[in-house]
């Protein structure tokens, strides 16, 4: 009895967490590079009150056992690492990665950031850097005076300078590619740190032989957030969190016909 | 004491059990892999030793109790999520995973590929392949046919190893979308097939739980007034009334 209010209140926490991650994924829908979570469950551990094929008799066994499950738990918001749309913006600094991989991005605190956020622009030394202001690694800069940039579909970065004719290559983007991207550790700022669990980055050329995918120069990747879905998500969510509290509602009322009895 | 009072109590106990099984089904209403339980009520003959019962005793003596929980294993609707490496089946069939205490069965296939390569199941087991070893997957892309066959980057590496079990073997629940069977009884599947960037979601159905938790709840107020009337009308009269002496 008092089971199953506990085991209606998990499912209850659990869609509640469900409700704050659509939330969040919502709120990210047109933010660069933006990756949707989505949280999966797993059910808790059961009471077995009789195992099945125990010995009912000397020459029988029970068929099915009686197992009383304590409800669920939320197991990790895994992260969808599907492709999203391109947007063409037109901006020289603008690169989407079409494929797998993640820039690499210096973090004030020295460590390396990964992102999918190719809104790159040049700071006043002629540095590239993401908005927020943090070079790209390995760092390239754009000569002053510079009259285009060219980012090629493996990185190579070329500027044409006044009065050449020719290209001159400034540097090359390298992307990093994880064994686990789904381990990641998101810390906002649509920046992720590696972890043991998405294990070292593979550092590569974009669209070499390592699985890296090639950029795309003047676009953007926008995030994967599937907004019908999301929504779908949500009115799943509302729904079973209101049939869990019923559950809830069930058990006080049978509680209620007990304690009538000694009336 | 009147015999329809025990059965009234037993009745009783066994729809609060009950209930306990129907707030786990709908707790895990949104677990993928999830298979629900359902109830199983059974009557039990009380009878004195070896003594055959009168046709009389046999009514009065007939109790309602929860003898078993079943597992349904009903196919969930199949819904998609884009994730190369999550995998539903479609059939009857079950991935193998390892775990420390052996091998388990899951439904689950919200995998990923561990820092070391392995195909790992949420909990960080690894799946088996067909050849009863864990799965490595190194490199991408990963496509996965029907039958299980992995292809990473256009060549196969392996294959997943998927089982099936006869009608009558005894399944059951280890948490975690895990399930145990028999050691033994699981056997190649053939009815099956992976669907890749798909997950299973519960079999639960909302509609059918809230049916059950409503007939437990009317049953239990049913009961609730046998054992008043017991009480209240027959006790009574037999402890009070009958008594006294005009």
């Amino acid at each position: 009895m008092f089971r199953a209010l506990y085991t209606a209140a998990s499912g209850m926490t659990a869609q509640q967490m469900n409700l704050d991650n659509i939330a969040n994924n919502l709120a990210n829908s047109s933010t660069t590079g933006f990756q949707q979570r989505q949280v999966n469950f797993t059910d808790l551990l059961y009471q077995n009150q009789i195992m099945p094929g125990a010995a009912s008799t000397q020459q029988t066994t029970v068929t099915a056992g009686l197992q009383i499950g304590l409800g669920t738990r939320p197991s990790e918001t895994e992260i969808i690492q599907t492709q999203g749309d391109f947007s063409t913006t037109g901006n020289p600094l603008d690169v989407a990665i079409s494929g797998a991989g993640f820039f690499q991005i210096l973090l004030p605190s020295g460590q390396v950031g990964y992102t999918r956020d190719g809104s790159f622009s040049t700071n006043a030394e002629g540095q590239v850097v993401t908005a927020d202001g943090n070079p790209l690694q390995p760092a390239i800069t754009i000569p002053a005076g510079a009259l285009s940039v060219t980012i090629g579909s493996d990185g190579t970065v070329s500027v044409t300078q006044p009065g050449q004719t020719a290209a001159t290559q400034v540097g090359n983007i390298q992307t990093a590619l994880f064994v686990n991207p789904g381990g990641l550790n998101a810390v906002g700022n649509n920046i992720y740190l590696a972890t043991t669990a998405s294990g070292q980055p593979v550092i590569g050329t974009p669209g070499g032989s390592d699985g890296l995918g090639t950029l795309q120069q003047g676009m953007l990747e926008q995030s994967n957030v599937s907004v019908v879905n999301q929504f779908v998500a949500m009115i799943l969510a509302q729904r079973s969190y209101e049939s869990n509290s019923r559950v809830v509602k069930a058990a006080d009322e049978m509680l209620q016909q007990l304690n009538q009895l000694a009336q | 004491m009147n015999s329809g009072y025990y059965a009234a109590t037993t009745g009783l106990v066994s729809r609060t059990e009950a209930l306990d099984t129907i707030a786990n089904n709908l707790a895990n209403v949104s677990t993928a892999g999830f298979r629900a339980n359902h109830n199983v009520f059974s009557s039990m003959l009380v009878s004195t030793g070896d003594s055959p019962l009168s046709v009389l005793n046999q009514d009065m003596n007939d109790y309602g109790v929860l003898s078993a929980t079943q597992l349904d294993t009903t196919q969930g609707a199949l819904v998609h999520t884009g994730n190369e490496l999550d995998l539903a089946i479609e059939g009857p069939g079950y991935f193998e995973v390892k775990t420390a205490s052996g091998s388990v069965y899951t439904r689950g296939g919200n995998f990923r590929v561990s820092p070391a390569g392995q195909l790992t199941t949420a909990a960080g087991d690894p799946v088996l392949g067909d050849n009863s070893k864990p799965v490595t997957i190194v490199g991408s892309p990963v496509s996965i046919s029907s039958d299980g066959t992995i292809s990473v980057n256009g060549a196969i590496s392996g294959r997943l190893k998927m089982v099936e079990f006869p009608p009558a073997t005894q399944i059951q629940s280890a948490g975690g979308t895990y399930y145990t069977a028999p050691v033994g009884a699981a056997v190649p599947a053939t009815h099956s097939q992976v669907c890749q960037g798909m997950l299973e979601s519960s079999n639960v159905n909302p509609v059918t739980s809230v049916i059950e938790l409503m007939t437990a709840q009317r049953e239990v107020e049913a009961m609730r007034r046998v054992l008043t009337m017991f009480s209240t009308e027959m006790d009574k009269t037999a402890a009070q009334d009958l008594p006294r002496v005009s």
